[in-house]
């Protein structure tokens, strides 16, 4: 990406007027309200990667991916030597590859994830939506009992917290077995 | 390491509204040290996150949402209006008149909370590996109170710039890196059969 920013209607590029007014201003080209704000990360060049250094002497430590390059740091996971090159910084902590990709597939490291299933709101749509045709809660009511319930500690929401979601499934599902009992009791004592 | 707490910026915002059940919908967070967008597709969350010191721009445009809303809603609404004024013209009608009443609402309230709202606009955010929509800032006003409660925090991170420092940066990089003008049919090569 080159460091010029478009107008985000016309796309024509935008040199001056409409940087950082912190108020809309027309877009020279087009004339549409645009309002840019731009940070010195924009003009910031990237910096190359520290390159690792060879073994010079004979015993000294190397890194466990890279055997002739010199260990700089320890895997603060797994305490693996490692070389500058596998060397991954993040969050001030220093953690080799396999680490950082363990801890993105696992869901250990909360900054990696990228997405999370919400059981809570799996339970909460097993309990609702078939009340539309309310013959399929007899299945899915004990099904929205078991999700809820299996994955109670699974992580919900990384933004919203807390088991409300489930709590309602599981009343909506007992409601539900409830009504499906005092049916069943009913029916067979021959009242309906 | 600690688990970041999130505040909330925007509120859930539909992303299609077509959807028959878990429409897939958007929002926006605040960490401590990034932008947190949280795509919801009924049971399942996406995350996309944008560091403060990684975010290079904000672009936004004002867009026609509300004038097409309001010439959506506009119509069936005159239409409720000129029901009750002919209805009350001829003789109050109570079986009638309560209809036109609860469509008049039923138009009217969203024809009212759309330009409550103000201008609409699309917003980006760009980093040095994408460009990002930001779905969930749909409104001027409330993009320009987002961006004024992210503005210190991204200038903490990253620092500050004025608008004529960057237009200056902006001609330097532009005489490096605009792309050239195609070639006019007048600078065009004969062609040769």
């Amino acid at each position: 990406m080159n460091s010029l920013i478009a107008c985000p209607k016309c796309r024509a590029w935008l040199l001056e007027d409409v940087f950082n007014r912190q108020a809309l201003a027309p877009c020279p080209a087009c004339g549409v309200p645009v309002q840019i704000e731009v940070f010195p990360a924009l003009f910031r060049k990237i910096a190359a990667g520290p390159n690792a250094q060879p073994v010079m002497v004979d015993g000294e430590s190397s890194c466990f991916f890279h055997p002739q390059k010199k260990a700089v740091v320890p895997c603060a996971s797994c305490g693996r030597f490692l070389c500058a090159l596998c060397d991954c910084e993040f969050g001030g902590e220093h953690l080799c590859p396999a680490c950082l990709d363990a801890g993105k597939s696992k869901g250990k490291i909360q900054a990696l994830e990228i997405k999370r299933t919400r059981y809570d709101s799996i339970a909460l749509g097993l309990a609702v939506y078939p009340m539309l045709i309310f013959y399929f809660t007899i299945i899915t009511a004990p099904m929205a009992l078991f999700v809820a319930w299996r994955y109670w500690k699974a992580p919900s929401s990384l933004v919203q917290r807390g088991h409300v979601r489930a709590i309602v499934a599981i009343v909506i599902a007992l409601l539900q077995i409830a009504a499906w009992i005092t049916f069943f009791v009913l029916a067979a004592s021959h009242r309906i | 390491m600690a688990a970041t707490t999130y505040t909330r910026l925007t509120r859930t915002r539909l992303t299609r509204w077509f959807a028959v059940a878990n429409a897939p919908r958007v929002s926006l967070w605040l960490g401590n040290d990034h932008l947190l967008q949280v795509e919801h597709d009924g049971f399942g969350e996406t995350y996309k996150r944008f560091y403060f010191r990684d975010i290079q721009a904000f672009t936004m445009a004002e867009s026609p949402r509300r004038a097409i809303w309001n010439a959506v809603l506009a119509i069936p609404l005159a239409g409720c209006l000129i029901g009750i004024i002919v209805s009350a013209a001829t003789g109050p009608n109570w079986v009638i008149m309560p209809v036109w009443f609860i469509f008049t609402f039923v138009f009217g309230l969203p024809f009212l909370i759309n330009n409550f709202r103000g201008a609409a606009c699309s917003c980006e955010i760009r980093t040095a590996v994408q460009t990002e929509p930001l779905r969930s800032l749909s409104r001027v006003r409330q993009t320009q109170k987002v961006l004024a409660r992210l503005r210190p925090l991204i200038a903490a991170a990253q620092g500050q710039l004025t608008g004529e420092e960057v237009s200056v940066r902006m001609r330097e990089a532009a005489g490096q890196s605009i792309p050239p003008q195609p070639a006019t049919p007048q600078s065009a090569p004969p062609v040769v059969s």
